[in-house]
């Protein structure tokens, strides 16, 4: 059950999309976003619908693996899939009994909806899954760097999402010990009520707070020991640079933009 | 032969036992691990058996077998002669029958007190209040700490005391076979003498099965009736303290830290020096070696 988490979690490969810079990985996914809820039709959806595909071909990631990041997201597809149905009145109306209504204009919204948010969990696990968290923050801290003009630490920041990131495997497998430990002790975790379930896990989180903080406590001293003091003259192992892939890519993205905006203009607006 | 170990082993009842369990991680995947492989053993009523091993020898992953944690991929597991997983709605009093202690129990504490931390089990179980009291009094003596630590908190204690508070946790159970895993691990000299020393007077006390999980011989052979070493996932040797040490030199090669007086034993013979090689004590080298020295000496004269 906590093994299926996926975020942050890298898959290992050898592609283009691999390779990419960070920085551009993160600028060209938020980008994606931007575009993706300027789509007003199924047009220009279509193109985002094939940049995705495209990306997702090109990175060599397994197609099962983009559905694992998607099961958790299936309830609120189908919750905001519903809603659409349900509430949106335009078109024909198929079937009506007492005051709903569905409306063909009502499903294809619904199916516009489902669509854009597929693709944009689609798009962010791609960041995730072709690239080392490592590389995520030094990325997110090289691209917010011009807030420390505003006195933010964004190193601090950038260096707590690190860790953070770091220690989400340890912990699960700290849970799994800690679990195992006290149900051998007769604790139930599979059976009652939602309240006694929940009072149930008293046992399993104290312990895991506890060795949570003994750990952040060890890998301070640790730091300090190396002389760790921020990221003042700080320089790197592994420096960024910008290749030619990352401005295909960026050309390829800001190509769609393009298209989506024609489209939208040529096009009659669906929402 | 130890004392006390011909008693334990004619009573020849198993009280757990294997029958061809295998466990394999991952199963379906291109990573399968094969953590144990066929293990049929029987421990029997009573005795107190020392599981060795190397690291990432299966000694761990059978253990969660014994107490339902693990369901092998194939073999079963016989408690009292019954299948563990014979009724599914049955496995909690398992665990409670068979008492798993893991390594580093002392991150399991979490109550406000000692006292509550050992009830947590037993209050499991459904006992009365006075029955669980009883136990909990009874629990810590047996783990050697006196009365005043009850209403002590377990995060204040020193790292030896919280393991033997998490150790009395799953004594406190009563289990009829009692597990515990590198009980001893990152204790100092000291601790490690005071925790074997508690089990095994533990065990006295109460005629429970024990099984003790380390890859210390010294430690195991100190204390235990039979050894059960693992290698790669298998049973390599079943038998009483002093025939597996008749293997010591495989035992060697199988990574395995024999202890020093027998290392010194082994030397000797490879310098052709005709002593027996399963010692494990001082005492017993001090007996084998005495008469030779004499005689030596009377050459000497």
């Amino acid at each position: 059950m906590l093994s299926d988490i996926t975020i942050g979690q890298y898959y290992k490969a050898q592609s283009v999309v691999h390779r990419m810079d960070a920085r551009m990985k993160l600028i060209l996914t938020v980008l994606f976003i931007v575009i993706i809820f300027l789509c007003k039709n199924f047009f220009s959806l279509a193109v985002m619908f094939v940049l995705t595909a495209v990306s997702i071909l090109v990175s060599r990631v397994p197609f099962r693996m983009f559905f694992k990041s998607l099961k958790p997201i299936i309830p609120i597809i189908l919750i905001t899939a519903a809603l659409n149905i349900f509430y949106v009145k335009k078109g024909t109306e198929l079937l009506s009994f007492w005051k709903i209504s569905v409306t063909t204009g009502g499903l294809s919204t619904a199916f516009f909806m489902a669509v854009r948010i597929i693709c944009l969990i689609m798009v962010s696990s791609l960041l995730t899954y072709t690239t080392v968290p490592t590389q995520l923050t030094d990325a997110i801290e090289r691209l917010l760097s011009p807030l420390n003009v505003l006195h933010i630490s964004v190193h601090t920041l950038a260096m707590m999402m690190t860790l953070a990131l770091r220690f989400i495997p340890t912990l699960i497998e700290e849970i799994e010990r800690i679990t195992n430990a006290q149900k051998a002790r007769g604790a139930d975790f599979e059976s009652g009520r939602f309240l006694e379930r929940v009072k149930a896990m008293i046992p399993v989180l104290i312990p895991l707070f506890v060795s949570a903080f003994r750990r952040a406590y060890e890998l301070s001293f640790a730091m300090t020991c190396r002389c760790y003091h921020g990221g003042e003259g700080r320089t790197r192992m592994k420096q960024m640079k910008l290749s030619a892939v990352d401005f295909a890519a960026l050309g390829v993205f800001l190509l769609s933009l393009a298209g989506v905006i024609v489209l939208n203009r040529f096009f009659q607006a669906m929402i | 032969m130890k004392k006390g170990t011909e008693d334990v082993l004619l009573n020849n009842t198993p009280i757990l036992s294997t029958e061809d369990l295998t466990y394999i991680y991952q199963k379906g995947t291109n990573s399968e691990v094969t953590a144990i492989q066929d293990v049929s053993v029987d421990i029997l009523q009573g005795e107190l058996v020392g599981i060795i091993g190397h690291t990432g020898s299966g000694k761990s992953t059978l253990i969660e077998h014994f107490n339902a944690l693990k369901k092998g991929t194939s073999g079963r597991v016989l408690l009292d002669g019954s299948d563990i997983w014979a009724d599914k709605s049955k496995i909690r009093s398992v665990r409670f029958r068979v008492g798993v202690c893991f390594q580093y129990p002392e991150y399991q504490l979490f109550e406000e007190t000692v006292a509550k931390d050992i009830a947590f089990g037993p209050k499991n179980m459904g006992l009365s209040e006075e029955e669980v009291n009883r136990r909990v009094t009874d629990a810590l003596t047996y783990v050697g700490l006196s009365q005043s630590y009850a209403e002590k908190s377990p995060f204040d204690l020193s790292g030896g005391e919280k393991r033997r508070v998490a150790i009395a946790g799953i004594m406190a159970m009563e289990p009829q076979v009692l597990v515990l895993d590198e009980p001893c691990a990152g204790l100092d000299p000291k601790g490690r003498a005071t925790v074997l020393q508690m089990i095994a007077s533990y065990r006295a006390k109460t005629g429970c099965t024990v099984l003790l999980v380390s890859h210390s011989m010294e430690d195991v052979a100190a204390i235990a009736d039979r050894i059960l070493v693992m290698n790669r996932a298998h049973v390599a040797f079943f038998d009483t303290v002093d025939a597996v040490f008749s293997h010591a030199e495989e035992l060697q090669e199988m990574g395995l830290d024999i202890p020093r007086i027998t290392q010194l034993m082994l030397s000797l013979r490879e310098k052709g020096i005709d002593v027996p090689a399963n010692l494990y004590t001082v005492q017993q080298a001090y007996d084998a070696l005495r008469p030779r020295l004499k005689g030596g000496s009377r050459h000497a004269q």
